[in-house]
Formats: structure tokens, sequence, C-alpha cells
């Protein structure tokens, strides 16, 4: 039990290097796969999550335990079952087309994994039918989509309305995000879900899969 | 006769070292060659080929003496004019003239308090203002016009602010045609292309990506403005901790170095075409991961990066006048004096921005009417004291004596106008005049003015000649978007 609080402690700390330490001694030592996750690795990135939002915690901060929970989470997946590892869900994201803005969108990507997601990154400039294609070949939940220009957020509409023309946007949700959209503007173009910022669209992503 | 006598004919400010400014200098050339550009046009990678930058894919590693080329052939100053041919911004040295920002997705409303999007008739009313203030020098749009087609908003944008304001104007482009159509509408309100081009009255705004990154849109308007020899700011906007280093002297040889390969491949397509070195440079508030307006970083860094500007006697856009506050209020004004003296005394030339509030999401008028009593103030502060012989008035001191007065004194009568600034917002009243006149806080008279302006002043209109043409290029684009 003190082991999995030690891996939480790296994982709050940001240190990748002890955490991946801690979790092969974990491993090593025969503590069940699944325990490690949530006792330890996701059980440090929820205090995380906390202390963020009591603005406790910066962003370069939340990024580390992130790193330090997905580095640990790498080595513990191989030992997961498939049926412990379904439950998770899949996200399919990307910056619109006509966009080259990508940072925000990699942090919420990043997130969305260290909360154990399979994410879907699909880049930037990306067009309408490769959102279709991609939730086509993964089925995913959740779709996601940014942009930074004014000009380009408009083309989230058309991925929404492609995504209605195959016949694919009731099995999925749709969450967007960047610099100039606004609830309003999601609300508008029939989107599921808008968060400002990174650490909201995890918890916004989480509250979508129910 | 007086030997080895040194004037200071303003206040000085200074941020960093010439040393300083050559180590900036010399990292940005490092950045160039070791790390390079990505550039997504294709026009621009074989300009830079061919004149002997590294180019594989879309990343181009430019060798330093290929911007120390563009620092010689780029003019050290661009000048631009009033609708009714006044060559009344002169950017060069440490000129200062201040305006406002562009494209804020909302305004707040001045008559019901509400944030809204932008309507067309929002951009004429703040260009209007901008026209009747005496500190604002040129316009901007302030807001994103969202109540016409989308495609073609950028000529209506642009439309809005030539009918309300003689001022120089400086606006943004959707795309290469956007741009032309807004070259034409320009061109046909001042008699011709011609005209435009030896006295330009317009600038287009745009920017790289950063980290290092030029975007096919901006590098077509770029090399298209370059080829018009039409002035071009081109802005860096870079988040210190985020899309650049978290320490300001690394802030500021990234963004330095995405300035310098923007005007390389502008002078490489035409050399000596006006150019205008821009930067937005702040921190990402590491809590809200905002893109802070008001943050000392952000008044700080842009001092440096005027230092660096002067050295390189280059123009330079720059930017103050802002908050991150959503409303206009005591925050809004700490943060928009601030960065409007910094940038006063810094000397920088083009400094936009003024009347943003909400980190730039939201336009403000009283946030622009505001900052321009604010200029007022910095605009004294920064022109210091004069001192010869009439101004020390050891005569006039003779004259009246110890006890005496020097209110009815003509040296008195003569100076006290050139030497005082006079508020038009800030209250000085004594306190029951105040009262009586309603004890009103600076936001109310604030908010006042605006609709004073709004209700009185008139711009001076185009000329009938230009009207049916700007009229016609702003129709046939709303056609040509409908198909």
């Amino acid at each position: 039990m003190a082991f999995f609080e030690e891996i939480a402690s790296a994982v709050i700390a940001g240190d990748p290097a002890k955490s991946q330490e801690l979790v092969r001694k974990a491993l090593d030592g025969g503590a069940k796969p699944l325990d490690i996750v949530d006792q330890g690795l996701m059980a440090g990135m929820n205090v995380v999550g906390e202390r963020f939002k009591r603005c406790d915690m910066f962003v370069p901060e939340v990024l580390m335990a992130a790193k330090a929970m997905n580095m640990g989470l790498d080595l513990v997946k191989p030992h997961l079952d498939s049926a412990s590892r379904a439950g998770t869900g899949t996200v399919v994201i990307g910056t619109v087309k006509g966009d080259l803005h990508d940072i925000g969108k990699n942090l919420v990507a990043m997130l969305l994994e260290s909360k154990g997601l399979n994410v879907v990154n699909l880049g930037v400039d990306v067009s309408a039918e490769t959102f279709v294609n991609a939730v086509k070949q993964h089925s995913p939940q959740i779709v996601g989509m940014s942009a930074l220009l004014t000009t380009t957020m408009l083309v989230m509409k058309d991925v929404i309305d492609a995504l209605k023309e195959a016949n694919l946007r009731d099995s999925v949700k749709v969450m967007i995000g960047g610099a100039p959209v606004t609830q309003d503007f999601a609300t508008e173009i029939g989107a599921d879900g808008y968060a400002p910022d990174a650490v909201t669209a995890t918890d916004l992503a989480k509250g979508l899969l129910g | 006769m007086r030997s080895n006598y040194k004037v200071n004919a303003s206040a000085q400010f200074q941020v960093l070292s010439i040393d300083q400014v050559e180590e900036i200098h010399r990292a940005s050339l490092e950045v160039l060659e070791r790390v390079g550009v990505e550039v997504y046009y294709d026009e621009a990678l074989a300009l830079l080929k061919a004149a002997g930058a590294h180019v594989k894919g879309n990343r181009a590693r430019i060798p330093s003496s290929l911007v120390e080329k563009a620092l010689r052939t780029a003019p050290s100053r661009v000048t631009l004019s009033t609708r009714d041919g006044k060559r009344s911004v002169r950017l060069e040295a440490h000129n200062i003239y201040f305006g406002t920002g562009s494209d804020c997705p909302f305004i707040l409303d001045s008559y019901t308090g509400v944030r809204r999007k932008v309507t067309k008739d929002d951009v004429c009313k703040a260009a209007t203002i901008c026209d009747a203030l005496p500190n604002i020098d040129f316009v901007m749009s302030l807001g994103l016009v969202s109540d016409v087609p989308s495609l073609s908003s950028d000529r209506h944008q642009f439309e809005a602010m030539l009918m309300n304001t003689v001022k120089p104007i400086v606006f943004t482009a959707h795309d290469l045609e956007g741009y032309n159509d807004i070259v034409d509408m320009a061109a046909a309100s001042v008699g011709g292309l011609e005209e435009l081009q030896a006295n330009p009255t317009i600038c287009l705004y745009t920017e790289p990506i950063s980290p290092l990154k030029h975007a096919k849109e901006s590098v077509t308007k770029l090399l298209r403005t370059a080829q018009m020899r039409i002035p071009v700011v081109y802005t860096p906007c870079v988040m210190a901790g985020a899309t650049v280093p978290a320490t300001l002297a690394g802030a500021l040889v990234t963004g330095n170095a995405e300035s310098l390969s923007g005007m390389v491949i502008h002078q490489l397509k035409n050399p000596g075409a006006p150019f205008i070195i821009g930067g937005v440079y702040t921190i990402m508030d590491m809590q809200s991961t905002i893109f802070s307006y008001g943050a000392p970083e952000f008044t700080l860094l842009h001092a440096a990066f005027a230092d660096l500007s002067h050295y390189y006697r280059k123009p330079i856009f720059s930017t103050a006048g802002c908050t991150d506050s959503k409303i206009v209020d005591e925050q809004a004004a700490i943060e928009a004096a601030l960065s409007c003296l910094v940038a006063a005394q810094s000397g920088a030339n083009l400094i936009h921005d003024v009347g943003y509030i909400e980190y730039g999401s939201t336009g403000s008028y009283e946030m622009l009417v505001m900052s321009d009593e604010i200029i007022g103030m910095v605009k004294r502060i920064v022109r210091g004291i004069e001192v010869n012989d009439d101004t020390l008035a050891v005569d006039v001191i003779d004259r009246v004596g110890p006890g005496g007065h020097f209110l009815s004194e003509e040296h008195t009568l003569r100076h006290f106008k050139n030497q005082t600034w006079f508020p038009r917002l800030i209250d000085r009243n004594r306190y029951d005049q105040w009262a009586a006149m309603g004890a009103t806080t600076m936001g109310e008279r604030t908010k006042a003015k605006v609709q004073e302006i709004l209700a009185t002043h008139k711009p001076l209109a185009v000329p009938d000649a230009g009207l049916k043409a700007i009229e016609g290029i702003v129709s046939r684009a709303d056609a040509k978007y409908k198909e």
C-alpha cells in the first residue's frame, strides 16, 4: 500500500525516472498491474488535478506529472489484460483544416492519455474527410477539434456536418477548444462540449464518456 | 561657450545594453543557422534556396550572411500617411505612435455593458472614436466583424475603418485575394495605386506561427506586400514558457529569429520594400494558460524588443494600452498605464492594441478613451524637461524676489501651457465642485466621453470618386463567396 503512495508521490512531484523505477519495482514484487494504475499512477494524477484547480500547481508542473504518469503507464500496459484496457475509451483529436497551431491540442492529447484514454492524434491541418475516416477506423467515443484562428474555427462546423453525412455523428461526442472558441460557439455548431484549457478538457472528456 | 555639454531631450530608458542586444542578435542568427524555420510556401522556399539557405523539405536553415543582407536592404524608416495626404506617422528612430489592435471576437457594448460579438457598426464606431482622439495616431479594427459573410468580412472590416477615419490603417486580410481587394479600396480612397505607393495610408498586419513556422497564408501575403512596396508588419506572437523558452532572453531570441527570417523572405522578393518588425511578446500565465496582455514581463519584453530594433535601425511595431481584466476597472487602468509609459519610454514606433481588454479577446471603447488620456500623461513624462537660459528663469526669479509670486509674470503666461499637460478625463476639481458635478468616477466620465464622441464627431468623408469603387469591391467579394 505504502508503495502505491510512493508511486503517486512520484507522479505528483513530476519525476518520470522515479515513477518508472517504482513501477518496475512494484511489477517485480508481484503487485497487480491494475492496482499500480488505480492506486498509484491515477491516484497521483487525481491529486494533481485537484491541486491545479485550487491554484496550488501550475501548468508546467501538471505536464511533468502527466509525463511521469505516462512513462509509468508505458511499463504497466503490457501487463494489463485486454478487459481492463477496454473500458478506458478512445479520443480522435486534431487541429482543423487551414490551421497549423497545435501546441494546445497536443497538451490536451497528453493529459487525456494521462487519464488512461487512448488518443489518436491526427496532427494539424486535418480535413473533414480525414476526421471521418479516423472515426470509421478507430471507433472513438470522442472527437476533439482545435483551432486558433477565427477564420479556421468555422471549419469545425464542416467536420460536424461531415460526421452527420456519414451517419457517424450519433456514435461520437464532439468536443472543441482553442483561443477564439466559446461555449456559445460550441452550442451554435452543435458540439457536445467546449473546454477553455487542457485540464478542463480532460474533465470534460471524462464527463462525456459518462 | 559650453563644451562637452550633453542634453537629454526626453526621458531616457533602456532595458538592454548594446552588449546584451548584440548577444541576443547573435543567438538569433545561431538559431536561424542551426535550427532554421519551417516555411509552408514553395515560392519562399525557392527564394531562400536560390539565395544560399539550406532547404530540406519545409525546413530552411538560414546563413547569417542572408540575414545581414536583409538588414542592409530593408529601409530604416517607413512613413504612413493620412487619407488626406499628411505624412503623419514617421516610423523611425524613437518616434512613438499609438493605435488600436485588430480582430477581437467580442466587444464590451458601451451602451448595454454586455459582452457580445462584433458587428460592422461596432468597427465603424471604433474608427470614429480613434479619428477623434488626439493621442491615437493609427487605426486597427478593434473587432472582428461577424454580421457579414465570413469569407468577405475582411473587406467589410476595412471599409468600416476607411469610411470613418482619415488616420493610417493597419489591417488584416483573410488571404491574398482579400489583400488585393483591400489595396484596391485604399487606392480608390486616395486617387490611385501610384499615389498609395508614394504615400501609403495602409499597412498589412500578418504573423508567423511561433515557434519558427511561416504558414502559407502569411507568406503569400508577405511576398505580395514586398512586390507592391506597400508596408507590412510581420508580428510573431510569442508565449514565454509555452511556444518559446520561459526565460525572457530566450523568448526574445526565438521571436527575433521569426522576425528576421520573415524579413529575409520579404527582402529576397523585393529588396528595399518597406518592412516593419512586429512582435507581441509575453508570458503564458501558468495557471489560466492565457496569453497575458497585462503582465509586467509583457511590458519588459516589449521594451527590450524596442532596444533590439533600435540596434537594427528598423521600424518596430509594439504593444500597450491593454489589459487582462474582463472589464474596464482598476486593473485595466493599472496595466494600461504601465504598458503605455514603458512602451513610450522605450521609443517603440507603432504601438498597437490600445483598447484591448480580456487578454485581447474583447475590445472596449472605454478602454480606448481612457488609454488616450493615459497616453497624454505619458507623452508629457517622456517629453522630459527642457533646460536653457529661458527655462532656468533666473531673471524672473530675481525680478519676483523672496516672498513674491509668479502668477502674473509674463514668463508664466508664456510657458505654463507648453510646460503642463491638461487632463480631459482625470479629475482635479476641489471636492465641492466634483460633488456638484455629479461625483463621477473615472469610468463614468470615460463612458460619457465615448458617447459624446459618437454623437458629435464627423470624420472626413472619402471623396465621391472613390466611394463607388470601394462599394463595388465589397459587393463583388460578397457575391463571389455566396456562390
